[in-house]
């Protein structure tokens, strides 16, 4: 199917130019032939007028001669005229002859009648040269005038009506070379529209199917921007279900289970109280040594899982928590500092909290740094985090853990951005921004909540100086 | 002897109980009340007006801490102790600042939950030594930053003997009385000691001095 409306366009455009093309070559063809006509008849026509012309001036000439001759008292010199005048009579039969090689059909009665007068117009003349000296001054004004100028009077007009038959000829060329050309102009114009005609199908055709593949792409546009929406949308869903699972297991075993092992704890110092023998006290010991690490466990265990003081006390407090533990189990130098007003909501308090264990974790696993400084501030219209470690560094283009992604994952459901700013042998600096929502004031009086509302732990939690 | 008034605050009945059991079997001792929130803590407390408060921390309906903040608030007599599951110090700290006297870890021995008792009731302070080791760490750490620096250096001698006094719960008048000076002496050096520290109170007071070591 997809392969259809290309041979369609290639034949069409294909088709169109070829017709163009074709079109063009033949008009100029024709224009050609046109001309090379055109050059033929005005050639024929002046060919023609000429020797016309010819067989006139030599009857006029021949005429003259006669009567000069006529005219003369002395009868001089005949020879010699007879002699030009046999020149005058051949040039103008040698004259007719190739008229008469190219006549047109209706020159065919004229020309024979005037082929014959002159024939007799000739032999006419050869007789007043045979007349002697009296015959001549008696006969010679009756033959010019009655004989000689009537006879070349009419061979004259004859010549006139060929000439004007020629003329007639030429006019019939020049009509017929304009009906040429009027066709030539139709079978343009024909070709013009027949090229518009398939230039605008065509046209149609190419719009139906750029419209049609316009609306495919939008509509796949449409179908992969929804898509992605979606992931996004269940990723975020995920992340806060792990977050909410975490907290309900972390309070469950704070709450439950560490509690559990309190009261075993209570319930073996009362029977100790009991003044029990020395062989039971021995299994006392041993239940409350037992029941002690269980506690401790599940409390850290419940820790690692979300740390309390996030929901007790706020981000900052956890932040210093979770510094103290990497410190105390890696060794890692971590300074906290904050420059905040106010708690953040809760799913950016998540957010910061975990992108910044993350990095911690990061930076005690894999960056070998020693010190780290983490920085929460909240600026102009934004909340912006920072972790600076003073590690190997990397190569944030090449290498990005599942860590990483995460991180930015984390900061991208809530609108904001995550950038790595990195070098082998330079250390780590990540920079997270969060666009700032209503930042939660602590209420003067959460009493149902477990919320503390005291002074900021870090302003004053440090001896005086 | 007067007997010591207890009332006990936490959401798990059975480690009520057990501490109940425990308290009531020690001569001296009386639970006069047993609470499993917060808001039910302060009602007691203003019922029964007991000596001690045992405090939980996690509790529903107005955790233990603003629970402590309240009770010393209005009954200034009254001692609260923490007996809690959290270790970390913002716990802690939070703690000692909302006024209790008293810090236990959940897996205090007997012994020591008495002596707690014993030590508010007294107006001491008393912590497991977990407690104390992190208060400690803590004060040893925040030396160690190059922005502090040590203003206990700026007490005069008798300053110091009058801090030790005062953070061990003493009142004014117990402290002239021990150190033969008049009230009114005592009371300016307080003032002078709270200035040079820069210490607003005397919960304040007492968890710099246990920071410190100079109380335990």
């Amino acid at each position: 199917m997809r392969q259809r409306p290309r041979v369609v366009l290639v034949a069409g455009f294909g088709g169109l130019l070829l017709i163009m093309a074709g079109a063009e070559a033949g008009a100029l063809l024709f224009l050609n032939s046109l001309r090379h006509n055109d050059t033929e008849l005005q050639a024929r026509f002046l060919a023609r007028n000429r020797t016309l012309e010819r067989i006139r001036s030599n009857i006029y000439l021949s005429g003259t001669f006669v009567r000069d001759s006529l005219l003369a008292p002395e009868q001089s010199g005949a020879r010699a005229q007879l002699a030009t005048l046999d020149g005058l009579r051949r040039d103008s039969e040698s004259a007719l002859a190739s008229y008469a090689a190219a006549l047109e059909p209706e020159e065919a009665a004229p020309f024979q009648d005037l082929h014959s007068q002159i024939e007799a117009y000739w032999k006419v003349l050869d007789r007043a040269f045979e007349w002697t000296a009296d015959e001549r001054g008696k006969y010679r004004y009756a033959f010019f005038y009655e004989e000689l100028v009537p006879r070349r009077t009419s061979m004259l007009q004859i010549a006139d009506r060929i000439e004007a038959l020629n003329e007639e000829a030429l006019r019939r060329g020049d009509v017929k070379l304009g009906d040429l050309f009027g066709r030539l102009q139709l079978g343009l114009l024909a070709m013009i529209a027949v090229t518009l005609l398939g230039g605008a199908t065509l046209a149609g055709f190419t719009i139906v199917h750029i419209l049609k593949l316009e609306a495919e792409v939008q509509q796949r546009l449409t179908e992969s921007v929804r898509s992605q929406a979606s992931l996004q949308e269940l990723s975020a869903r995920l992340v806060r279900a792990q977050e909410e699972e975490r907290r309900a297991l972390s309070r469950e075993l704070h709450d439950e289970v560490a509690q559990a092992f309190s009261a075993v704890l209570m319930e073996a110092e009362n029977l100790l109280d009991l003044n029990p023998a020395p062989e039971v006290r021995v299994h006392l010991d041993s239940i409350r040594g037992v029941a002690a690490r269980g506690m401790n466990e599940i409390r850290d265990m419940a820790l690692l899982l979300r740390p309390s003081m996030l929901d007790d006390f706020g981000l900052l407090p956890a932040l210093e928590w979770q510094a103290r533990e990497i410190g105390k189990r890696t060794g890692l130098r971590v300074q906290v500092a904050s420059e905040m007003c106010g708690e953040l909501p809760e799913e950016h308090k998540t957010c910061v909290y975990r992108v910044v264990q993350e990095a911690l974790n990061n930076c005690a696993q894999h960056a070998q740094a020693s010190a780290v400084q983490v920085c929460v501030r909240h600026t102009d219209g934004q909340i912006l985090v920072t972790v600076q470690d003073d590690g190997s560094g990397f190569d944030p283009e090449r290498g990005r853990g599942l860590g990483l992604l995460g991180m930015e994952e984390r900061a991208r459901h809530l609108g904001g951005s995550f950038q790595i700013d990195s070098q082998p042998g330079r250390g780590t600096l990540l920079r997270v921004t969060l666009p700032r929502r209503d930042v939660v004031v602590p209420e003067p009086e959460p009493a149902t909540e477990l919320v503390w509302n005291g002074v900021p732990y870090g302003a004053d939690s440090h001896p005086a100086g | 002897m007067e007997q010591i008034r207890i009332l006990l605050a936490d959401d798990h009945n059975i480690l009520r109980d057990g501490m109940r059991l425990l308290l009531e079997r020690q001569p001296g001792f009386v639970v006069v009340g047993e609470a499993a929130d917060g808001r039910e803590t302060l009602q007691l407390a203003q019922d029964q007006s007991p000596d001690v408060v045992i405090m939980d921390i996690a509790m529903p309906n107005m955790n233990g801490i603003e629970a402590t903040r309240r009770i010393v608030e209005k009954h200034p007599t009254i001692g609260v102790v923490i007996l809690s599951m959290h270790h970390d110090e913002s716990y802690v700290i939070r703690s000692l600042k909302a006024g209790a006297r008293a810090y236990l870890l959940k897996d205090a021995l007997k012994t020591e939950l008495i002596a707690a008792i014993h030590a508010v009731v007294e107006g001491r302070s008393f912590f497991s030594p977990k407690v104390s080791r992190i208060l400690q760490e803590d004060y040893i750490q925040a030396l160690g930053r190059k922005d502090a620096d040590d203003s206990y250096e700026l007490l005069t001698g008798r300053e110091r003997e009058i801090l030790q006094l005062v953070a061990e719960g003493k009142t004014n008048k117990e402290v002239a009385n021990t150190l033969n000076l008049s009230l009114y002496t005592v009371d300016t050096h307080r003032t002078h000691i709270l200035q040079k520290l820069n210490l607003h109170s005397v919960p304040e007071l007492i968890l710099y001095a246990v920071r410190k070591g100079i109380i335990s």
